[in-house]
């Protein structure tokens, strides 16, 4: 186990430091002066200039510089945005939550509903439930996530107007900031009219929620599925109803633990594609999530603020990737051979 | 009245170029108190005799039958749960392959203690039901001669060798102290000492505790230690059956010859580095079933009429389905 959590650290580290080195990297691809796209100071005077050199240690050599960008990413100065002005690492710690935050509702929506689908479904294999289930997944795996975004907007926002289109919550209710996940924020105020803000904030939640879970359900209805059908078509599983054991018990006390088992890793990895619709959706919801934020950068060729947040959304794949799978380690201990990480 | 007594067996699959007979009439019996064996080649079908006996079929596979009685009673037409406590009480099976047999995620100790059915814990209390549970496997485990016990009951199936596993499926099987134990290939893989032990064992627990036993397996020598009777099947055809002593003394059926004479130690006659007796050519893949007699295109006696089916005839207790039986040329 302790050579397991080491290796797995081991690849923490060293995927971090090459995600940091790939982010240093970009200063120096992206069009322009390498020191403004690391500074986000634009046209830096004589004085400016060699402070800043001295400051990214550029006049040092390569290596030098790339530990001193280390450093300094350590430290929280990640350079300061050419849109706003502000810092980068700030907007990012600002804007960051709210993704994770659409990103977990959506996980946690789709798991609930997809899970108990999928089993069903597996369970009753070539049966009307399993086909109907089947294709109702295949609509929602087929879908571009962006279309549905859009078609919700039309229809329960504009057509029947029973739920907002953008935005958290209402320009009515001032939030205060503070963990970044509005909910949250929301439960530790002591603002006044704090259940209406909640119940707006909800309302505000459903539309991008749903419109991410649709994908991320179906595909894990049809993981589940595959998965539960190739166990209860098992030996084993035939050998436990050969034991004299009831349709239930064997479903219970063998199938789904090995249904189940296999196909975790795989469940916990749709969070990094639900992360990646996440920014499109944000994008049409106007979510003030990192997608969005991004995605203005890219317009506005705010280079700082490209690097910094390509470089916080890899960290936080990255990292929730590897925890989930020591996690699911942890809880399973099963799988003792594999002892190096898979892709 | 036989145990188990099967007529007529048709189990028919669907592959990818339609429906297949896998089984074609097969017929089968076992008596109180008999060591049954059923031989045949790899891909003969004896398997999936074993696994429609107790139902573990895909449910999509047609499974037909004249007759299916156990102890009397029409097992096709039981609902499941009639079934299922005939195969909890009165019926064991040993899998063919153990690994697979064996849930992998769960320990051997939660898989035996499964299989122990509550009559033959004493009444106590249900906190005290987990220790009687405890102290049936490890005697089931001694008995066939697993000594390290608590290993291998802490243990998931992956962590124990091989023929560990498949000891430890035959005392699964024989935990709930059935009535008739269909035992797949129990044997397989296991090296000489072991197997005999096993054999042994069952051997004893057929005299002692009136356990019948069908024997599936392609070991002749084995079978020949072991079984009273016995049953060849060729490529899902049941082709000739009766008492062990026959048939090794007389065989009436082609395929039954060229199968005891391509075992050499059933050969006394056999000279020093002669040639091994073998049939011809392979069995047919289930794409391309001969008709009729299925032995046809390998069998040395093949003639115009064995493309039709050959009805079943007896000598007595000796079952044979062949137009040309050996006996007729001595006759």
């Amino acid at each position: 186990m302790l050579v397991y959590l080491g290796r797995r650290l081991n690849l923490l580290v060293i995927t971090l430091f090459i995600l940091c080195a790939g982010s240093f990297a970009l200063a120096f691809l992206f069009p322009g002066d390498p020191l403004t796209n690391l500074s986000g100071l634009a046209n830096p005077d004589e004085q400016l200039r060699q402070q800043l050199m001295h400051k990214y240690a550029l006049d040092q050599g390569f290596f030098a510089s790339l530990w001193q960008y280390f450093q300094l990413i350590f430290a929280g100065d990640w350079g300061i945005s050419m849109r706003s002005g502000s810092s980068v690492f700030e907007e990012v710690t600002r804007t960051l939550p709210a993704s994770i935050e659409l990103s977990v509702y959506a996980m946690v929506l789709s798991l609930f509903i997809g899970l108990p689908l999928g089993i069903f479904s597996g369970l009753s294999h070539r049966k009307a439930l399993d086909r109907g289930i089947l294709s109702f997944s295949l609509i929602g795996y087929s879908v571009p996530v962006f279309w549905l975004a859009l078609l919700m907007i039309l229809v329960f926002a504009l057509k029947l107007g029973v739920l907002p289109m953008s935005d958290r919550v209402s320009l009515l209710y001032d939030v205060p900031l503070n963990t970044g996940f509005v909910l949250l924020d929301i439960l530790q105020s002591d603002m006044e009219h704090r259940e209406a803000a909640l119940q707006n904030a909800f309302a505000h939640l459903i539309l991008p929620t749903l419109s991410l879970t649709v994908f991320t359900c179906s595909l894990i209805v049809r993981l589940t599925r595959r998965s539960v059908i190739n166990v209860m078509d098992s030996d084993y599983i035939k050998a436990a109803y050969a034991k004299g054991m009831s349709r239930s018990e064997v479903v219970w006390q063998h199938g789904l633990k090995n249904a189940l088992i296999p196909i975790m890793p795989q469940l916990v990895m749709q969070f990094t594609l639900l992360m990646t619709n996440a920014m499109i959706v944000e994008v049409i919801f106007s979510w003030p999530g990192i997608g969005e934020w991004m995605i203005q950068a890219i317009y506005q060729r705010d280079f700082p603020s490209i690097r910094g947040g390509m470089l916080a959304v890899s960290v936080v794949v990255v990292s929730f990737t590897i925890s989930m799978d020591v996690l699911l380690k942890l809880l399973y201990p099963l799988s003792k051979r594999q002892l190096h990480a898979q892709v | 009245m036989p145990l188990l007594d099967i007529k007529n067996l048709t189990l028919e699959i669907d592959t990818s170029f339609g429906w297949v007979k896998a089984l074609d009439k097969v017929n089968l019996s076992v008596d109180t108190k008999e060591v049954r064996a059923l031989v045949g080649e790899s891909g003969s079908g004896k398997s999936l005799i074993v696994k429609s006996i107790i139902g573990a079929l895909p449910e999509r596979w047609k499974v037909t039958a004249d007759r299916m009685n156990w102890k009397g009673k029409d097992l096709l037409s039981m609902s499941d749960n009639q079934r299922r406590a005939i195969t909890r009480s009165e019926m064991s099976v040993v899998f063919q392959n153990p690994l697979s047999a064996l849930d992998p995620s769960a320990t051997l100790e939660e898989q035996i203690a499964e299989t122990i059915p509550d009559n033959l814990l004493d009444k106590g209390w249900f906190w005290q039901r987990r220790a009687q549970r405890h102290s049936i496997a490890v005697a089931q485990l001694h008995k066939v001669g697993i000594r390290d016990h608590e290993l291998c009951l802490k243990s998931y199936p992956h962590q124990l060798p091989e023929d560990v596993c498949q000891k430890f499926t035959i005392a699964m099987a024989l935990a709930s102290n059935p009535r008739l134990l269909i035992a797949d290939n129990p044997t397989m893989g296991m090296e000489i000492t072991t197997k005999i032990q096993i054999l042994r064992l069952l051997s004893k627990l057929n005299k002692t505790r009136e356990l019948s036993i069908l024997f599936v397996s392609h070991d002749l020598l084995a079978i020949s230690a072991m079984a009273d009777s016995m049953t060849v099947l060729y490529c899902g055809q049941s082709v000739e059956s009766g008492k062990m002593t026959q048939i090794r003394k007389r065989p009436l059926h082609p395929y039954t010859k060229a199968l005891l004479d391509s075992a050499p130690s059933f050969r006394r006659d056999l000279p020093p580095k002669a040639a091994l007796h073998c049939l011809e050519g392979t069995i047919p893949t289930l794409q391309h079933l001969p008709i009729g007699c299925r032995l046809g295109p390998r069998c040395p006696r093949a003639q115009k009429e064995c493309v039709k089916m050959p009805d079943v005839r007896r000598i007595h207790d000796h079952h044979y389905a062949c137009h040309f039986p050996l006996h007729r040329d001595k006759a």
